[in-house]
């Protein structure tokens, strides 16, 4: 009985200490908050505006494709504040010419507009961004432009290596009812991008997965080309790469326009 | 050498039993083995193509199993009270691990599409539930606004609201519907009424119930079995060889079964039900005839000889007819009735080697005095069994060109009626009308579009052929046509949500509600339902390569023949307008599945009862060596045949599975009194010279057995009305029907023939 005894609080002490450790590490640097926060800026804001060209493979559980290629411009505002982004879609064929545009404020939902060349029709859209899906990929609105900190209570689980790289690893847990119960996201402690993310659905049971496949460093910011979003419980997954990144290139605010969105500006899309 | 081994059997019975026993150990240790096989599906080979493409296309399509909630609320639903309930209810569904989260299909799950000033808005019906009667009315406008959901998610008349549930496993379909309606029982009020449906629920229950009929109405029927051979035999003792006999062979039997690794299914759980009376029949003739015996012998062992002596032959053949006619079934196309054809005959088989083991070392066993006792005092008693046969055997031989011309009429009456019999078949039919997935089934497919799915896929020759406006029209116009049958009562598709994008962009302008002509215009708007929903939102309905199109058709009525209809009446459509150039359509769904298994049961069991009365005739033609006397065999069950089955003609009941399955083992069943009564007229004629004094002779002893075992198959199966499953209850009434029949022709028509021409059939006899 005793060693039993023993060994238990043995357990127990050293329970806490873990516990512990993570804790002295978030007051010595950063609180789970302020980690979050600035994952945010480098991963949704670098720069202060950006041109990329967005390959995406929709991959069902078959292994069967989907394609989606575009080129998005994105302009920011104000630091962590409003942004625009602009989306001109090369493929499929059968949508070439479809425009797409998101004015993002970080308190309300998007606004956004849809140009529909079949019809020559402009319309606005009013969707749910928490869980609708983007263009049919396994990405949601909210993971492309990102999900304001406040929303979520952040706690540091603890701190560990992936892939080699030093990572906080965050649980954040929706204040309000959402898609999904729980994220962790493990975020480069050198880069501060999320390297992996777990997301748990109302069951309580993973169903999507988020890994960063590929970091370049482009015009000195850290920016990851190559990315996968799977769906453990569908079998589907969305792989992303990003080529010609561009940061910095002046986009001018009048892009971001209905004007635009039907004639589309050739010299940012190519 | 049958005449050696009983001669071993009663000199060593206690060595005999041990050892049958020791192997029936053997038998039963398989028994935890039980795998249970409800899946609709197995009716068809893995292979059959009809199944192997709806495989295909519930892969392609991901299509899941389905559990389906209704809930009635008597003063309507739309009020924030219910919707508050439903609300909760649905939350905590998707709660339950297994749930498909994103594809549950209810209120508060699914999206709609709207027009708002100029915006195009996506909102779930129910985000938030409304409490103000504008909200109320608003959230009614927006739901009878979207056709695609109207019958689907709420009933026209605004009283019934259901839950699509799609799970990832089949076989966690009893814990999820469990959990179900735990919160259901929790949430709702108790006026509100919940209904469960969904072939998973109905296949768990059907599972269930299975156990329940061979846990107690097997063993019920083995009773009642028990209580009239105690009628028919007076002393308990007595009761001892035939049940031992039907306990072993079902042991053996279904000890087979399970150890082979073979399911039990619908059809393979009645296999006790069937071997228990047939079991017992060899035994009650040599207890009968042991009986008549021993008061003249008065020596155990060597009455038991004499008896044995005289029923190796009938015995064998009245065995192997049997067993012929339930192996036919393996001629039929569907697995779960071969395995059982198969089984019973082996089990047929095991309890005929009982009679001449277990059963005769049983009687060595008992007690010779008590017999000796009982036995004589029971010669002297002539019981109502015996006026009763006395009566009928004169009536028989009076009334000889009257029975004939009787018979014809009769004949012909049946023929007439088989010709009137339909051929239909529904599973859920199978439960008892006032079953609960009877009652879910109907009340749900009264306030909704239909619980029946079958699915017609169309199919492209190349990527994106479903994109062409020419297709999509098709689509669309196949479906009206589909929705205008009255069976059908609602169709989803494709063209449904490209007409939806096209009427909410132009502003819910009804002249937009309608197929684009272009084919960019259906591309982007295709492009655009997947910007604002989830990725797998158009899975169900097309293809990823858009080279398939599936369009679901939900049906008020599952039988076959309303099937075959809406079948036929698609075939017509095309035939009248031809498909765009390279498109093909195919039928599949769980609905059309059970019609593919119905026609090549039909079928199947044609060919069967055919081989086998082809069989049978052959042996009877062995077995008596005379064709003429073969064809005499085979009248009493060519006319309970055609009786029973012109009988269930008139009736107006389908000819199910159950039905079907009856017939081919009718046979072997129905020429067993046939067997004993002309195996027993031959050795009259070698006795007695003079018609009348066989006739009299026939209707004592012989046709006391067969009296006997014709009253323990009758009233055997009779507990099998009782039964929760429609299939056994059929089989228990068609058995009871058809023996009666069978008996009539033996002891009515047989005698009446015999007077008349019985002379000329046994010329051998009667000169030698």
């Amino acid at each position: 009985m005793k060693i039993i005894k023993g060994l238990l609080i043995i357990g127990l002490l050293s329970n806490m200490l873990l516990k512990l450790v993570p804790a002295f590490a978030a007051e010595n640097n950063l609180t789970a908050e302020k980690i979050i926060a600035k994952s945010r800026l480098a991963f949704y804001y670098a720069g202060n505006d950006m041109r990329i060209k967005i390959l995406m493979e929709l991959i069902n559980k078959d292994g069967r494709k989907r394609i989606r290629e575009l080129t998005m411009l994105r302009k920011d505002y104000e630091e962590s504040g409003n942004q625009k982004y602009f989306m001109y879609f090369h493929k499929p064929a059968d949508v070439k010419g479809t425009t797409f545009m998101v004015y993002k404020y970080p308190g309300r939902d998007d606004d956004r507009w849809l140009f529909i060349p079949a019809i020559n029709l402009v319309k606005r859209i009013a969707a749910n961004d928490k869980y609708s899906s983007f263009v049919g990929s396994d990405f949601t609105y909210e993971d492309i432009s990102g999900r304001k900190p406040t929303e979520d209570t952040h706690t540091l689980l603890r701190e560990e290596k992936l892939n080699g790289k030093d990572c906080f690893v965050i649980e954040s847990i929706p204040r309000e009812a959402s898609v999904y119960t729980k994220r962790i996201s493990w975020i480069d402690k050198k880069t501060y991008l999320p390297l992996k993310e777990e997301f748990y659905d109302k069951q309580n049971e993973l169903y999507r997965v988020f890994e960063a496949l590929e970091i370049k460093d482009i015009d000195g910011f850290p920016t990851i080309t190559g990315r996968v979003m799977r769906n453990v419980k569908t079998g589907h997954r969305t792989d992303v790469t990003f080529q010609d990144v561009q940061y910095n290139l002046g986009i001018e605010d009048n892009i971001f326009s209905e004007r635009y969105l039907r004639r589309p500006p050739l010299k940012w899309i190519r | 050498m049958l005449h050696k081994l009983t001669n071993v059997v009663t000199r060593f019975p206690k060595t005999t039993i041990s050892l049958v026993l020791i192997a029936t150990i053997f038998f039963a240790l398989q028994f935890p083995k039980i795998k249970i096989d409800t899946d609709p599906e197995n009716m068809l080979e893995q292979n059959q193509p009809d199944r192997v493409f709806y495989q295909d296309m519930k892969k392609e399509f991901d299509i899941h199993d389905l559990l389906v909630v209704g809930i009635v609320d008597g003063q309507g639903i739309f009020n924030p009270d219910t919707l508050r309930r439903i609300a909760r209810v649905t939350d905590d569904i998707l709660k339950i691990k297994g749930v498909i989260i994103e594809d549950v299909v209810s209120l508060r799950t699914s999206d709609n599409v709207t027009s708002e000033n100029g915006t195009l808005v996506v909102k779930r019906f129910m985000e938030e539930v409304p409490q103000s009667p504008k909200a109320i009315e608003k959230l009614k406008n927006a739901v009878y606004g979207n056709s695609f959901f109207v019958d689907k998610i709420v009933s026209k008349d605004g009283k019934a609201t259901s839950i699509y549930i799609p799970i990832s496993k089949k076989a966690e379909s009893y814990r999820i519907s469990e959990e179900i309606e735990r919160i259901l029982k929790k949430e709702l009020s108790p006026e509100q009424k919940y209904y469960l449906a969904g072939l998973p629920v109905a296949e768990d229950t059907f599972g269930h119930e299975m156990f329940v009929q061979m846990g107690i109405t097997a063993p019920l029927a083995g009773f009642f079995i028990m209580l009239l051979l105690l009628l028919l035999f007076r002393k308990g003792v007595f009761l001892i060889p035939p049940m031992m006999d039907a306990l072993l062979a079902i042991i053996w039997a279904m000890g087979l079964l399970i150890g082979l690794r073979f399911p039990v299914h619908i059809m393979s759980s009645m296999i006790p039900i069937f071997l228990m009376p047939i079991a017992l029949l060899d035994d009650i003739h040599i207890l009968s005839d042991f009986f008549d015996r021993y008061p003249s012998i008065k020596d155990k062992r060597k009455t038991i000889i004499a008896t044995m002596k005289d029923l190796y032959r009938p015995m064998f053949f009245t065995s192997i007819t049997s067993a012929v006619g339930f192996a036919s079934l393996a001629m039929a196309d569907i697995p779960p009735i071969r395995v059982f054809g198969l089984f019973v005959a082996f089990g047929i088989m095991a309890a005929w080697f009982f009679s001449h083991t277990v059963v005769p070392a049983i009687i060595m066993l008992m007690n010779e005095r008590k017999l000796a006792v009982f036995l004589e005092r029971r010669q002297q008693k002539r019981s109502f069994l015996d006026r009763m046969l006395k009566s009928l055997g004169n009536f028989a031989f009076a009334k000889s060109k009257v029975i004939l011309i009787g018979a014809s009429i009769i004949l012909a009456v049946g023929i007439i009626g088989i010709k009137q019999i339909h051929i239909n078949d529904n599973p859920v039919k199978w439960f008892k009308p006032k079953h609960k997935i009877r009652i879910a089934d109907k009340v749900m497919n009264k306030f909704f579009g239909g619980t029946y799915m079958a699915y017609l896929v169309v199919k492209g020759n190349k990527e994106d052929a479903i994109k062409e406006p020419a297709v999509m029209s098709y689509i669309n116009k196949l479906e009206n046509h589909l929705e205008n049958l009255k069976i059908v009562g609602k169709t989803s598709s494709i063209a449904d949500i490209v007409k939806r994008i096209n009427y909410v962009l132009h502003n819910e302008n009804k002249s937009f509600d309608s197929v684009p002509k272009k084919r960019d215009e259906i591309g982007q708007y295709l492009f655009l339902f997947s910007m604002i929903g989830d990725p797998n939102d158009l899975d169900n309905f097309i293809d990823y390569g858009a080279q398939k199109a599936n369009i679901w058709v939900q049906m008020k009525g599952g039988d076959n023949i309303q099937m075959r209809r809406v079948e036929e009446s698609t075939y017509d459509f095309i035939k009248k307008n031809p498909l765009p150039k390279g498109i093909t359509v195919r039928w599949s769904g769980l609905t059309y599945i059970n019609k593919v298994w119905q026609n090549l049961m039909v079928f199947g069991m044609l060919k069967a009862i055919l081989g086998s009365f082809f069989i049978v005739f052959l042996l009877m033609v062995f077995e008596f060596r005379s064709i003429r006397l073969a064809i005499v065999s085979m009248l009493p069950l060519s006319f309970a045949i055609i009786s029973s089955y012109g009988l269930i003609g008139f009736l107006g009941k389908d000819y199910d599975m159950p039905i079907a399955v009856c017939s081919s083992l009718s046979l072997g069943m129905a020429i067993d009194f046939a067997i004993h009564f002309l195996q027993r007229l031959r050795a009259g004629y070698k006795k007695y010279n003079n018609a009348e004094a066989i006739n009299a002779y026939m209707f004592q002893e012989p046709a006391r057995a067969i009296s006997r075992n014709a009253i323990v198959i009758t009233f055997g199966f009779l507990p099998l009305l009782g039964a929760t499953l429609t299939p056994y209850v059929t089989v228990g009434a068609f058995f009871a029907i058809l023996m009666i029949f069978s008996f009539l022709t033996t002891l009515v028509l047989l005698p009446a023939i015999m007077r008349l021409w019985g002379k000329a059939l046994f010329a051998k006899e009667v000169s030698g």
